[in-house]
């Protein structure tokens, strides 16, 4: 994905952000060695789902009978076709519908409601007309592992000859310091990075590394800290 | 009853118990309530590709097929690493014991984080030593599977003020990228101060 970022002097590149994926990758085959894919299929729908079978037989023991007798419950021609293309929408009792609110409810950590507010859906702010800061913030990287979790990560690499000396200096700064740097999104520089419309914002830390004459750039996200919940029980996986 | 998780460090072993850490818990979480124009309740649904067809929750299983579409049971699957080499399955990392050995930052932002666990210890056992060298800035890894399966995940013991966590991921590798590897780049949108004053409750 492209992402706009600034450099300490202020002027900003488009590059690229890559994903970063497990060294082994593991794939599966059948016992002859043919390889296997995983299909999403249609188990069933709504028209077959119990609250349409008891709309059409009035009572959950006429349901058990009509079971009895036949398979009021599958669509042999449509039950087991694979799927793709879906879609997400919502429906009433009328059907699919177009105009929808959307209400937030942010209930607390102990399950109490916080607030009620309208969904705001958040654009990206990575690849906008304002381009990530490079805040000068920066962090030890010794603490900055005892202190978030880094659940996303990104690798940021050239698109050119000038966004690989934009992208080396920047690494080279880094390694030196020994430090992530924090970056931030928006208009004001202030905002936490929200990769897709509507997505999660995270907390974003650049690392930096060179050798030679490569470098490394990497986005770590963050969307918690690494500490223990308030009034956690003894509860266990 | 739980069976403890026991680790080892300088031949000494300690049991521990893991109590999962999620943003649920630590932030709380966010729930979307849909409603129509005349302010009637609305529900999510899956609308196949037809444009006709409705699928509630559960309505959709997951099928592996061979490369003609024949349905392939599950428990015949051979896991095969990039090489087409068999990869044989790894047991437990419970009821064993698991030798920790030393980890560096640099490691450890190597990982991509799946689960994170509160670290307490196993009944009245003492892991106070423990607790010791991992507050004295220590980090520890070792191989981590919870049920067995195809491949271990790279766990490691981190500590945070007085408390210790079990961070689970895979290890990914960075790569040092030269002038010459240069990337194109791609349109489409990704799917999904002062560090003091940094807002994780970003609900």
């Amino acid at each position: 994905m492209p992402i706009n970022i600034s450099n300490p002097k202020n002027r900003d590149a488009v590059v690229a952000a890559e994903a970063l994926n497990p060294k082994r990758q593991i794939r599966y085959t059948d016992p002859k060695g043919r390889p296997v894919t995983t299909r999403k299929l249609l188990k069933t729908d709504v028209t077959h789902d119990l609250p349409e079978l008891i709309k059409k037989t009035k009572k959950l023991e006429a349901v058990a009978d009509a079971l009895v007798k036949g398979d009021p419950e599958i669509d042999i021609e449509q039950f087991g076709m694979f799927l793709a293309d879906m879609s997400r929408v919502y429906v009433t009792k009328k059907g699919i519908i177009h105009l929808v609110e959307e209400i937030e409810v942010i209930y607390n950590p102990d399950g109490t409601v916080r607030e009620r507010r309208p969904r705001k859906k958040e654009p990206q702010n990575m690849n906008a007309e304002f381009p990530m800061r490079w805040t000068g913030k920066f962090i030890k990287k010794e603490e900055a592992a005892h202190r978030f979790v880094f659940t996303n990560k990104k690798q940021l690499v050239h698109v050119n000859g000038l966004t690989f000396d934009f992208l080396y200096d920047m690494a080279k700064e880094l390694d030196e310091k020994d430090s992530l740097l924090l970056v931030r999104g928006g208009e004001k520089g202030n905002e936490p990075l929200v990769m897709n419309r509507g997505g999660k914002p995270y907390n974003a830390f650049l690392e930096g590394r060179v050798k030679d004459d490569a470098y490394c750039l990497i986005l770590h996200l963050s969307n918690m800290e690494l500490k223990k919940p308030k009034g956690l029980s003894a509860e266990e996986e | 009853m739980a069976r403890p998780l026991i680790l080892s460090l300088d031949g000494v072993e300690y049991p521990i118990t893991l109590i999962k850490i999620d943003r649920d818990k630590l932030y709380g979480r966010v729930e979307i309530e849909a409603f129509d124009e005349k302010g009637r309740p609305a529900e999510l649904r899956v609308l196949a590709a037809d444009g006709k067809t409705l699928i509630d929750k559960g309505g959709t299983a997951l099928a592996t097929v061979n490369d003609k579409g024949d349905s392939v049971e599950r428990s015949v699957l051979v896991p095969v690493d990039a090489d087409g080499e068999k990869i044989e399955q790894v047991p437990s990392s419970f009821g064993r014991a698991n030798e920790l050995t030393s980890a560096t930052v640099e490691d450890y932002f190597r990982q991509i984080v799946k689960s994170v666990y509160l670290v307490q210890p196993f009944e009245n056992s003492d892991i106070g030593p423990l607790y010791d060298q991992l507050s004295a800035d220590q980090m520890f890894t070792f191989p981590f599977s919870w049920r067995g399966g195809v491949e271990y995940d790279n766990a490691f013991l981190i500590g945070a003020g007085k408390d210790a966590f079990m961070v689970v991921g895979k290890q990914t590798e960075f790569q040092f990228i030269k002038l010459n590897q240069a990337t194109v780049l791609d349109a489409t949108e990704e799917e999904e101060i002062s560090a003091d004053d940094l807002d994780f409750d970003l609900l």
